[in-house]
């Protein structure tokens, strides 16, 4: 099946599913982050995940990347179970985050903040290569001698994106990745996806702009109280009178 | 092709430490002339002093590697220093009479102290235990082998030769058996014996001080010091790069671990001495004052600052226990003024002057060459 094709999948339908989320659930002492959460991630799609403040989304993507583990329920990514597995194993088999909270290393050149997540998988020759060839992609040339907290917001978002398409993951999870852009700015991280998306990456986006999701075309999970809520094209979703009434909070 | 001595000095230099100019690798190779003819000119006493300050520099570079480069401060690192001198201390005068030397002494100091960290280590950092915790567990794990220690005068608390000796110190179990032996190298007849009180020993560690700086600047600057840095600066984040950070960490504390036995093991052969109240808080305390002061995250502004304080200890312990006091009103002073450091902040001074005069922009040059 074509992946172009997935953002019609139907129920019942066997689609080539990456990452497939099986009743997930975690509780912070009493309170219940995610409640019974299913989702299935398609091999090669934008997956966009929406819902209010408090819906379990950033908790979703700490599941995910196994920065944390969830109370019950599993996960499983590529036909594989890895819902025991260490953060830094599932990096290794090709998940990648970033983070709400940029998290890049400050106090450090961006080029060393590339080094880092570049050197895993590259001799040390090639890394000034590749460092300057992912931040033209990221449309950041020749910021690599510059310290990171001296960077704009912006840029340090698009450095913060570049970091965790720096391994080239199979699976890419991206955590707002428009958070206190401009407009412009927004529409260029919306390029940057695409590109990304069409070498081949499977990218996850978690969102709040209504105008960047419609813009990136793609199949929408809406959560509410810890579970998957309502799911479609963006068109289905905007069109769906409760996600409306969840965001608005009208009755 | 480069000439092989630029490349050793560019695997030297990086931006993970202070000092990548030639400028001031002239400075140092000074300093290190004239701490060479050092005993030609002090008195006997002033050689004794300098060999211990020295050991200490040893063992603050073992802290300033953990916790300024990789964020794991530990309240404990006298207890590495400590085990390694009673490893060393035990083994000595076990084997000093039938081997003749000190060889196997010398390696149980070292590896003692890091089997006790792949343990702790194990514990800590698998069960991914940070900052404060590590901190604390450290400080406590010091003061229990301290308290027990302290308890081992009975004499059936000997190995071999070897009594623990309780508040005594380590001593031989009787009259007869050798006491804490000096450093003995070699093999047979032909061995060098390292009198704590010569010059000899003095040049022993200073050339031990700087072989341990010049391997940890190189390892700083490599692409583990990277990843040290890393994981100083947000190890979860750096975990989800696919670096296993438990490892990371467990090895780092090992290697620390492994320098401070080795300055533990100086110091008991220095002064043919070990005592339980090394295990105490004010050791460990006074460790992290060294390297907060001069500046945790350079190696060598660790040094300037633990000969500087420790010096400085010494001149003031002649008015009884004021030393510590000076030493902690200065901590808070440079916490203050500078909170990385005050050597380390005149350190980036001076190299603002020297990079105004040029020579920086090879440094960037270097570093952008794409070094290991």
């Amino acid at each position: 099946m074509q992946a172009s094709t997935l953002e019609r999948v139907v129920p019942g339908v066997v689609a080539d599913v990456i990452l497939d989320v099986r009743n997930v659930t975690k509780h912070y002492g009493g309170i219940r982050a995610l409640d019974g959460l299913s989702l299935q991630v398609v091999r090669s799609e934008i997956h966009c995940v929406l819902g209010p403040n408090g819906a379990g989304k950033s908790t979703f993507f700490k599941m995910l990347m196994g920065t944390e583990r969830p109370t019950s329920g599993s996960i499983h990514y590529d036909g594989r179970d890895v819902t025991r597995l260490q953060a830094f194993e599932r990096a290794r088999l090709g998940l990648s985050v970033k983070f709400q909270n940029l998290r890049t290393f400050g106090d450090l050149t961006v080029f060393q903040n590339l080094f880092i997540p570049l050197r895993r998988t590259c001799g040390p020759s090639e890394i000034p290569d590749r460092v300057s060839e992912i931040l033209r992609q990221v449309r950041l040339p020749g910021v690599e001698n510059r310290l990171v907290r001296h960077l704009s917001h912006g840029q340090q978002q698009w450095l913060a994106i570049a970091m965790s398409v720096a391994s080239r993951p199979r699976l890419l999870l991206l955590d707002e990745p428009t958070a206190g852009l401009s407009a412009e700015e927004t529409e260029r991280t919306a390029e940057i996806i695409h590109e990304v998306n069409s070498e081949g990456m499977t990218v996850v986006v978690i969102e709040h702009d209504m105008g960047f999701i419609r813009s990136l075309k793609a199949r929408t999970s809406v959560l509410h109280y810890g579970r998957l809520f309502a799911q479609g094209s963006f068109d289905e979703i905007a069109a769906n009178e409760h996600v409306r009434q969840i965001y608005l909070g009208t009755e | 092709m480069e000439p092989p001595q630029s490349r050793i000095i560019a695997a030297l230099n990086g931006p993970q430490t202070l000092g990548n100019s030639a400028f001031f690798w002239i400075f140092a190779i000074l300093v290190l002339i004239v701490a060479i003819f050092f005993p030609f000119y002090a008195s006997r006493f002033q050689v004794i002093t300098a060999s211990n300050l020295a050991i200490s520099s040893l063992l603050a570079l073992s802290l300033c590697l953990i916790w300024g480069y990789c964020g794991i401060l530990s309240l404990g690192q006298a207890s590495f220093y400590c085990v390694g001198g009673y490893a060393f201390g035990v083994v000595g005068i076990n084997l000093i009479e039938s081997a003749g030397n000190t060889n196997l002494a010398l390696i149980a100091g070292i590896v003692a102290p890091v089997l006790l960290a792949a343990v702790l280590g194990w514990l800590m950092f698998y069960r991914r235990l940070k900052g404060v915790y590590v901190a604390i567990l450290m400080l406590i794990v010091s003061l229990l082998l301290g308290l027990f220690m302290r308890q081992t005068a009975d004499p059936s608390y000997a190995i071999g030769k070897a009594a623990l000796g309780g508040m005594n110190g380590l001593r031989p179990e009787s009259a007869g058996d050798p006491g804490i032996p000096n450093i003995t190298l070699g093999f047979g007849e032909a061995v060098a014996v390292f009198d704590g009180r010569s010059a000899g020993f003095y040049w022993l560690v200073l050339a031990i001080l700087v072989l341990v700086f010049l391997g940890l600047r190189w390892l700083v600057n490599s692409t583990y010091g990277y990843i040290l840095i890393a994981c100083r600066e947000d190890s979860e984040r750096t975990e989800t790069f696919g670096y296993d950070i438990r490892l990371v960490q467990l090895s780092v504390f090992c290697l620390s671990a492994a320098i401070a036995g080795l300055a533990g093991t100086l110091y008991t052969a220095w002064g043919t001495y070990i005592h339980p109240d090394g295990f105490s808080v004010a050791p460990n305390i006074l460790v992290v004052i060294w390297v907060a002061v001069g500046g945790r995250k350079d190696l060598a502004s660790v040094i300037v600052s633990t000969v500087a304080l420790g010096w400085l200890s010494l001149e003031l312990s002649r008015y009884g226990e004021v030393s510590l006091l000076v030493l902690g009103l200065i901590l808070i002073f440079a916490m203050m003024v500078a909170r990385d450091g005050i050597v380390s902040a005149l350190g980036e001074q001076i190299g603002r002057l020297v990079a105004a005069r040029g020579s920086r922009r090879e440094i960037v040059a270097c570093f952008k060459g794409g070094r290991r």
